[in-house]
């Protein structure tokens, strides 16, 4: 008898240590699957909007000091190296170290000299986060809306944001469907392709910046 | 046949017979597996002709399109623009559910019916957007992407004269769409279109033109001055834009793209 008692109970313990598994633990699974960039994505474009808010609103100081604090934003919440590489594609390979430091230079200075131009437009738009959806353990899109200034249908804005622990960054900016970060790469190829070598990207950055430097300038 | 579609008709054999002579761009060797790869992504084997296309179509639009664009938004004040659009768009409320029925989509279809109802009589003839506030938002449709949805593939990047980037899905799209499921365009096609109606859409062909360059009109600026292959920027916006289109605004999330988990500077967990 009692051995077959002792089966039973066994097997009954085993279910309840299963059920208590299960119990205890699903936070913890749900806490390791979901985790930390559920909430860090939003924040960190919420960070983001915020801060460039209160910059194109700031407008006491000239149009190149605020350049260069919009370069401190893009490198606090973008992860522009990412970026940049990724939008060279295969010929990142063909680029030697200085080539690639001069690139990520020249690819920085662009971003930063082709938006502030356009800060002075700025007509006090809003940015909402509507939803975070995860693409991975490791990346996120977080969609948001900006309203137009003439009203209408909002202006969808999605980003996506990739990370680990609690190390966020912005990878692509998705404004009505288009990707910033595709875009930019099949512009690059096709310089690169124009021109038959890859170097001469280099070149037409070079000269494309310094003339946005120079427009950012004079606007002073 | 009328003669707007024997415009067409040459217009397109033009393109072609242009094309076979123009030439094409030459593939890359398939031994260098990487670059074969990145033309066939590129998908625009026409290159050199469209970019030749794009040259005619920029100087078409810098000599009249763009002046007559600035002109129109100087001249007339932001209300009277938006109810000249929103006629325009009324107007192509037949078109655009035909298309929603033609993919099934009767949801849609019943907006653009609401939309259509309500816009023609409370909006005056289409003036203003009431339906919006109604709860039956704008949505846009048309032949190309109702090819898409049954299966039909884009075909090579194209850069139509004067029309603009395309491919021959929507190419084939534009013409179904403006001669046979726009009733205006369809009774032109079957010539029964009295003289007044046909002056009519050539207004009507006209102020889309304007309006639609007069929209765009910061937004191509941007693009242009930032980048530095307006052309390929051109090409890859067109494309990216269609996908979102033909998928309801709603396309599947992109594969690949820059990541920011597999780079060696960040402090591992």
């Amino acid at each position: 008898m009692p051995d077959l008692r002792l089966p039973i109970g066994r097997a009954i313990a085993a279910r309840l240590i299963v059920i208590l598994a299960v119990v205890l633990l699903a936070p913890g699974v749900a806490a390791a699957d979901d985790p930390a960039i559920a909430a860090g994505a939003p924040a960190l474009v919420k960070g983001f909007a915020d801060e460039g808010v209160s910059l194109l609103e700031d407008r006491s100081v000239s149009a190149a000091v605020r350049a260069e604090r919009f370069r401190g934003l893009l490198r606090r919440y973008f992860a522009t190296e990412a970026i940049a590489r990724w939008v060279l594609g295969r010929y990142w390979n063909q680029f030697d170290a200085a080539q690639r430091d001069e690139y990520y230079r020249l690819f920085e200075d662009l971003v930063v000299y082709g938006y502030a131009k356009r800060f002075g437009e700025y007509t006090g738009e809003r940015l909402r986060i509507v939803r975070t959806v995860l693409d991975s353990n490791t990346q996120a899109t977080v969609f948001s809306e900006i309203d137009r200034p003439t009203g209408g249908q909002p202006i969808n804005v999605d980003w996506r944001v990739g990370g680990r622990a609690d190390v966020y960054r912005i990878v692509d900016v998705v404004v009505e469907n288009v990707s910033l970060s595709q875009t930019w790469r099949s512009d690059f190829s096709a310089t690169i392709q124009q021109s038959g070598k890859p170097a001469a990207l280099l070149d037409v950055l070079r000269a494309r910046t310094a003339q946005l430097k120079a427009e950012i300038g004079a606007a002073n | 046949m009328p003669r707007s579609v024997r415009r067409l008709v040459g217009l397109v054999v033009a393109v072609s017979m242009a094309a076979a002579v123009a030439g094409c761009a030459t593939p890359p060797d398939r031994s260098d597996a990487e670059a074969y790869a990145e033309f066939k992504a590129l998908n625009d084997p026409l290159e050199p002709l469209n970019r030749t296309v794009f040259g005619f179509n920029q100087a078409i639009d810098a000599m009249f399109l763009r002046p007559f664009a600035d002109f129109y938004r100087l001249l007339l004040p932001a209300p009277f623009r938006e109810g000249v659009h929103n006629i325009l768009a009324n107007l192509r409320s037949p078109v655009i559910l035909a298309n929603d029925l033609l993919q099934g989509e009767i949801d849609r279809a019943g907006t653009t019916t609401g939309r259509f109802l309500i816009n023609s009589t409370l909006g005056v003839g289409g003036l203003c957007d009431w339906a919006t506030d109604f709860g039956l938002p704008r949505h846009s449709e048309d032949f190309g992407q109702t090819l898409a949805v049954w299966g039909a593939p884009e075909g090579p990047f194209l850069m139509l004269p004067l029309i603009g980037p395309s491919n021959p899905r929507d190419a084939v799209g534009l013409a179904v769409d403006s001669f046979i499921l726009d009733p205006f365009g369809l009774m032109g096609t079957l010539d029964m279109a009295p003289e007044w109606m046909v002056t009519m859409q050539y207004v009507r062909y006209g102020a889309t033109v304007v309006d639609e360059r007069s929209q765009n009109v910061e937004e191509l600026d941007d693009l242009q001055k930032s980048s530095l292959d307006f052309y390929a920027a051109l090409r890859s916006l067109y494309r990216q834009y269609r996908t979102s289109e033909i998928w309801q605004g709603h396309p599947p999330a992109a594969t690949e793209g820059p990541r920011f988990d597999d780079f060696p500077s960040l402090p591992a967990d």
